[in-house]
């Protein structure tokens, strides 16, 4: 037998079969729901993370990148189930016990603001069962399923006072299924992101029925979400709390995720962990806010999984200018903006600070007596030490040149940060204005086009740029005439602007005693990449989205793969990534034209 | 008019062609720009070339895709640059944006200026008068990616360029066909070779062939 049919032979499948629903959380008292499933019929792997299945050890690093029948098999054994749910029971229907599985599978509840009880008694997992747990090289994965049926623990039970059918077309998200679409914005956005460093979920496949449903099978390796403490914490349930944050801790512990410190106090570990999520949770929302990630943080902290990773992406957008009074409407109320993100993580952190009280105490005190915690002044510090390393990171100054400049020029870093702001926050004049789903108000400038021109235009000329000409480089395709007036203040903040870019150039090139030009020249070409023209934006993913799926004939699971392997490469913007292009066929190639074409089209939206 | 052809290859196989380019540009302190034929990775090839050339000394270097949107600003600085190349990829493409861009006629007048043009493979091409050499031979073209008629570009030398030329019987048999029914002189070269024009004097450096009027001519340099 040759090796390639070696490493790709049904026997190395076996990892798949610890995905049987056993999971550690399940030891965990009153933290989820039990279901039994049964295997569903009529489904096709759309798509599957050769990737991410190696990362994980579901299979062997050398497995080639192609879906041979036994593996297709393995993947629909394992995932295309279907829970046995309240209504199944209540009305008495009987499935063939060869199609039911032996062990249960769980939903598990968390917080949700959306239930009519605030106190996630509720809610949870509406649609989703875990799968169980895979290690591989020290880390411990979670793996989930989503549309897989409706739980007792979604809105439309709650609200409604009743159990659904799996599949209700009465009700949308209550039915229990996902959709394709939905998987594939997952899939393109999560490695986009993953590519880029965010900690994310990861699609590791996409199994698909008929009309467009699917299962969207996620991984990660600690799938909890803040919402999971925040039920019991509500509840003050001391018990499951504690139990909960153990698990939580000793999964982090052994995921290497934490420098945990050993100590002799136990009720300790709980303000580490608290102590993690602030410094988690200030240095994501710092980087959301200078990376324009929109995400809808709120106090129930269900949208962000424990280390500030992304999970949901219904609810992610990234936008290609600041348009920071962009607001989603949801009907009954409009989101956070990306500038009240900041508040919203905050007030999550401190939920940990007063979990870690309470776990310690055995008292559950007012949130508000946290506020001025310690570890809440941590949060503000540790926020805009990364607001001022993101800064530097976007000039393009690499990462010794950026910690040099935070520790011994601050000055001159908050400095820059202030009249950068001026431009990134500066607004058109045509005011709030309503879109298909919310409210915005267009930001003028283009901060990405400035930071990778500037030092361009700079090196060529020798000489700083006249106000029209920078305001020529720096205008985003939403800036009317209107918006581009050459005031006095404006002319200052110009001026202001690029002496003092060109002042912590110098300062950083002398520390590194390189010359200033040379300094420059590295800095235009991390910038090329980091400011690249054509960025994703959330309106640009879904209609990329759109052109993926309607590509008649439709792509194999393979060229998907393929398809998102070249997106994310495409879409590196770390300098320092080396990336390695997949060789595509003609077809591939032109699909991904496409592609790059939709992306320029909306690289200012939203 | 100062122009380098290279037909394509490693840093290693032009250095000769690269020797040329730098006496050139015979200024101080120079600035070039680097046009992709495509802003897709781009600039990960804009790196390639900034460490490549930094070797001769160039410190002040200019990334400019043109398939994107970009500002009169940036433009006015790559014009006034030494030295341009265009850099190597799909002919087809590359003309396609060149021409929305309107900067065909742009690049001819840097050119006539004494502006310093250079171009690898598609981007040498460019040069000639059209376009066609990426069609043909028909074992070894350019896909057309995109929706293009009008195959004329920047048109500063009369004769043909065809590069990545192979010396095996197909080709020679493909080349000799073409060069009986077309009147222009057809240029194929290798990668490493190319060819160094200086006002009206041309140069050839490495092995080139030469196909006119059904006839292979070889030049070793």
């Amino acid at each position: 037998m040759s090796t390639a049919r070696k490493l790709n032979s049904p026997s190395l499948y076996h990892a798949f079969e610890r995905l049987n629903g056993d999971h550690p959380l399940k030891k965990v008292s009153g933290v989820h729901v039990e279901y039994q499933a049964r295997r569903r019929k009529g489904g096709k792997v759309r798509f599957f993370n050769f990737e991410l299945a190696k990362e994980m050890g579901l299979i062997d690093e050398k497995h080639s990148n192609e879906l041979n029948a036994e593996l297709e098999k393995k993947i629909l054994e394992t995932f295309s189930l279907v829970i046995i749910n309240e209504w199944d029971i209540e009305n008495n229907i009987k499935f063939p016990q060869n199609e039911i599985l032996p062990q249960t599978f769980m939903a598990t509840r968390y917080l949700q603001l959306q239930h009519p009880d605030k106190l996630g008694r509720t809610s949870g997992d509406g649609r989703t069962i875990w799968n169980g747990t895979v290690e591989h090289k020290g880390t411990t994965w979670d793996i989930s399923s989503c549309g897989t049926g409706g739980t007792r623990l979604s809105p439309a039970c709650n609200i409604n006072k009743q159990f659904y059918q799996t599949g209700d077309p009465t009700i949308s998200y209550g039915c229990g299924y996902a959709e394709v679409a939905e998987g594939m914005e997952t899939l393109i956005f999560s490695e986009v992101l993953h590519q880029n460093q965010y900690r994310t979920e990861r699609l590791l496949t996409i199994i698909e029925f008929e009309k467009g449903i699917s299962i969207n099978v996620r991984a990660y390796p600690n799938l909890l979400r803040p919402s999971h403490f925040f039920a019991p914490l509500k509840q003050g349930k001391y018990q499951t709390l504690k139990e909960l944050a153990d698990y939580h801790i000793t999964r982090e512990i052994k995921n290497k995720r934490w420098p945990f410190k050993k100590t002799e106090y136990p009720a300790e570990r709980y303000y580490q962990l608290a102590e993690q999520v602030v410094l988690d949770f200030s240095s994501m929302v710092a980087r959301f806010e200078d990376e324009y990630i929109f995400c809808w943080l709120d106090w129930d902290g269900d949208n962000i999984l424990m280390d500030g990773g992304i999970i949901d992406y219904g609810s992610i957008r990234q936008f290609g200018l600041f348009h920071s009074e962009y607001r989603f409407d949801d009907v009954e109320r409009f989101s956070t903006t990306i500038l009240e993100q900041k508040q919203k993580a905050k007030y999550i952190a401190q939920c940990f600070v007063q979990m870690a009280d309470f776990l310690a105490s055995g008292k559950k005190k007012s949130l508000q007596k946290f506020k001025d915690h310690r570890l809440m002044k941590l949060f503000d510090k540790n926020f805009e030490h990364h607001k001022n390393l993101n800064l530097l990171k976007k000039i393009g100054f690499d990462e010794e040149a950026q910690k040099y400049l935070v520790a011994n020029h601050i000055k001159k870093v908050e400095n820059f940060r202030k009249v950068f702001s001026y431009f990134e926050r500066a607004k058109s004049k045509k005011g709030l204005y309503k879109v298909a789903d919310g409210i915005t108000q267009d930001a003028i400038f283009c901060m990405r086009d400035i930071l990778r021109e500037f030092p361009q235009i700079y090196m060529a000329r020798r000489s700083l740029l006249e106000p029209k000409d920078f305001l020529e480089v720096i205008r985003s395709s939403y800036a009317k005439k209107s918006d581009l007036k050459i005031t006095p203040i404006r002319v200052k903040q110009i001026k202001k602007f690029q002496e003092q870019y060109l002042d912590l150039v110098s300062t950083a090139a002398k520390r590194m005693k390189e010359s200033e030009e040379t300094l420059l020249m590295e800095i235009i070409m991390r910038s090329s990449v980091i400011n690249k023209y054509d960025r994703v934006t959330g309106n640009s993913i879904s209609f990329v989205v759109d052109k993926i799926t309607n590509t008649r004939p439709k792509l194999t699971p393979e060229e998907t793969f393929i398809i998102a392997q070249n997106f994310k490469y495409y879409q590196t913007l770390d300098p320092d990534k080396v990336v390695n292009l997949s060789i595509v066929n003609s077809r591939q190639k032109n699909l991904l034209t496409r592609l790059t074409g939709i992306v320029r089209e909306n690289r200012e939206s939203l | 008019m100062k122009l380098v052809l290279y037909s394509g290859g490693d840093e290693k196989d032009n250095y000769h062609l690269d020797l040329e380019f730098i006496r050139l540009l015979d200024k101080k302190n120079p600035v070039v720009t680097f046009f992709p034929s495509s802003s897709y990775l781009s600039e990960v090839e804009f790196r390639q070339f900034v460490r490549h050339y930094s070797q001769f000394g160039i410190k002040r270097f200019i990334h400019f895709p043109v398939d994107v949107d970009f500002d009169k600003i940036l433009l006015e600085e790559v014009l006034k640059s030494d030295a341009i190349h265009l850099g190597g990829g799909n002919t087809f493409y590359f003309l396609k944006h060149l021409r929305k861009a309107k900067l065909l006629g742009a690049l001819k007048k840097f050119a006539l200026r004494g502006g310093v043009l250079t171009g690898l493979s598609a981007g040498a091409i460019m040069m000639t008068q059209d376009i066609f050499m990426a069609s043909y031979p028909e074992f070894d073209r350019d896909e057309k990616s995109v929706h293009i008629k009008d195959l004329r570009s920047i048109g500063l030398v009369n004769f043909q360029f065809f590069p990545h030329y192979r010396n095996t019987p197909r080709y020679e048999k493909s080349f000799i066909k073409l060069s009986k029914t077309d009147p222009r002189m057809i240029v194929a070269s290798p990668d490493g070779s190319g060819l160094v024009i200086e006002e009206d004097k041309t140069k050839f450096v490495g092995k080139n062939y030469i196909f006119f009027q059904g006839k292979k001519l070889i030049l070793n340099q």
